[in-house]
């Protein structure tokens, strides 16, 4: 565990009203993630403080339309991601009824044939039974696997330190390009939403990560008919070194090397600043 | 049952899938959260987006909840002020809500809406930022409704950046001693 020092208690205050710069948090939240009882009660006791500062705002009083689109935005996303929704009911045939010998008077050994026949087929229902449920609980483990994934990304937005960053278009852009990237600092994932992101005839645009050790290809942005593209970055990089995100219109396939690029820088935003 | 307690019962019932919770919620808090959205982000329209984000985010989150952290006013508030400051910087539009971070100058209220309870409460706090050092109310006010970073409230203010954490750490520690427990969120 990191040694606690007194000026830890100073950034937890920065910390609860969001004003610390970026190596004071970053340091501040390596500390607290090694534990530190002292500066999570620090952070507890200041936070009741630093809630009060939003009190000290003009009452105003929400428009009514407004709780009713919040509501509506509430429900759609509810039925949306509800679990049961994509895990069906396991539903297996019954076996085939057993045959019963006709005629019990044909004696033993057809008596015994039939129980024979009866018992093959028991035994093709079984396996076809094993194979049924086999197959339906690996279609199940492959829903849960995907509803899982489907969640985990869901909540990158709502992690704690996630920010949300609207790219500005460059004088380069073409038409009416929107790009919106939503990155997690702790988890160094980031969702980016593209609209009107169809390209020329020929040419791609690609997503760069803008670091301190320069340019670095986060890749080729492939849009739907419509032009837009929700990427996923599992990595978008260290917050320590990473000052924003940018987008280029390549030749199609992308820039020659992933590490500059080669066509007109047409979005930028910038993480700090 | 106290407000915290029933807002942690609406929020466990949020985790459940039960959106009545949020709409609970959203009846107890969505006028303060509105009025300090609307603090940080002068446009209507950005404040109303800005609103829909927060409590879609709270409804997704409700898991991430940590009731060490604090209320869940106090995490609903938290939620809010993060997610205007986002769109504040977003649109780069700090000098505006710096101008608007004056807690001399505030904005007439566009409808009062207070309880006899918030405004109480809302009397409480006020007396208590006119009761700090000038530069900690201000120090207290770029951060936080502007969104400043303490090296920016340092060249802001001609001070230096330990001056500035130190006022940080007395305004937000004297603010808590000065108004009552029973008037915290």
């Amino acid at each position: 565990m990191r040694e606690h020092r007194t000026e830890y208690l100073e950034l937890c205050a920065g910390y609860v009203v969001g004003s610390l710069d970026r190596a004071d948090q970053e340091a501040l939240e390596a500390h607290l993630a090694e534990g530190c009882a002292i500066c999570e009660g620090e952070i507890r006791h200041l936070s009741g403080a630093a809630t009060l500062l939003a009190v000290q705002t003009p009452a105003r009083k929400a428009p009514a339309a407004l709780r009713a689109k919040v509501l509506a935005a509430v429900e759609a996303d509810a039925k949306a991601f509800r679990p049961d929704r994509t895990e069906p009911a396991l539903r297996l045939e019954p076996p085939p009824a057993k045959r019963r010998p006709p005629y019990a008077a044909w004696g033993l050994a057809i008596a015994a044939a039939l129980i024979a026949v009866v018992g093959v087929l028991e035994w093709r229902a079984n396996q076809d039974l094993k194979k049924q449920l086999a197959e339906t609980q690996a279609s199940l483990d492959q829903l849960r696997k995907s509803s899982e994934e489907e969640r985990s990304w869901a909540e990158v937005p709502m992690a704690p330190l996630a920010v949300a960053l609207d790219l500005s278009p460059t004088p380069d852009a073409p038409g009416k390009i929107a790009a919106r990237i939503t990155y997690d600092p702790i988890s160094r994932r980031a969702v980016v939403v593209c609209t009107n992101f169809t390209p020329p005839t020929g040419r791609d645009y690609e997503l760069w990560a803008i670091r301190d050790t320069g340019p670095a290809s986060l890749g080729v942005i492939h849009a739907d008919a419509s032009g837009r593209s929700v990427v996923r970055l599992p990595d978008a990089g260290s917050p320590g070194g990473l000052a924003g995100f940018a987008v280029s219109l390549e030749n199609q396939g992308g820039a020659p090397t992933p590490t500059s690029p080669a066509g007109p820088v047409v979005m930028l935003g910038k993480l700090r600043g | 049952m106290n407000q915290p307690d029933r807002d942690r019962s609406a929020l466990e019932r949020m985790v459940a899938g039960d959106t009545r919770a949020l709409e609970e919620l959203y009846d107890r808090h969505g006028d303060l959260l509105y009025s300090l959205v609307r603090r940080v982000l002068s446009r209507a329209e950005d404040a109303e987006d800005v609103i829909q984000e927060i409590w879609l985010q709270a409804w997704r989150g409700a898991r991430t909840y940590d009731p060490k952290r604090g209320t869940v006013c106090g995490w609903l508030v938290s939620i809010a002020r993060s997610r205007a400051i986002d769109r504040l910087r977003s649109e780069g539009s700090r000098k505006r809500a710096t101008d608007a971070a004056g807690v001399d100058s505030p904005d007439p209220p566009e409808s009062p809406a207070e309880s006899a309870v918030d405004r109480q409460r809302r009397e409480h706090v006020d007396h208590a930022m006119s009761q700090l050092d000038p530069q900690h109310r201000e120090v207290l006010q770029l951060a936080y409704f502007a969104g400043l970073s303490q090296s920016e409230i340092s060249e802001r203010l001609g001070a230096p950046l330990g001056t500035v954490k130190s006022w940080t750490r007395q305004a937000l520690s004297r603010l808590e001693k000065l108004v009552p427990r029973e008037e915290w969120l």
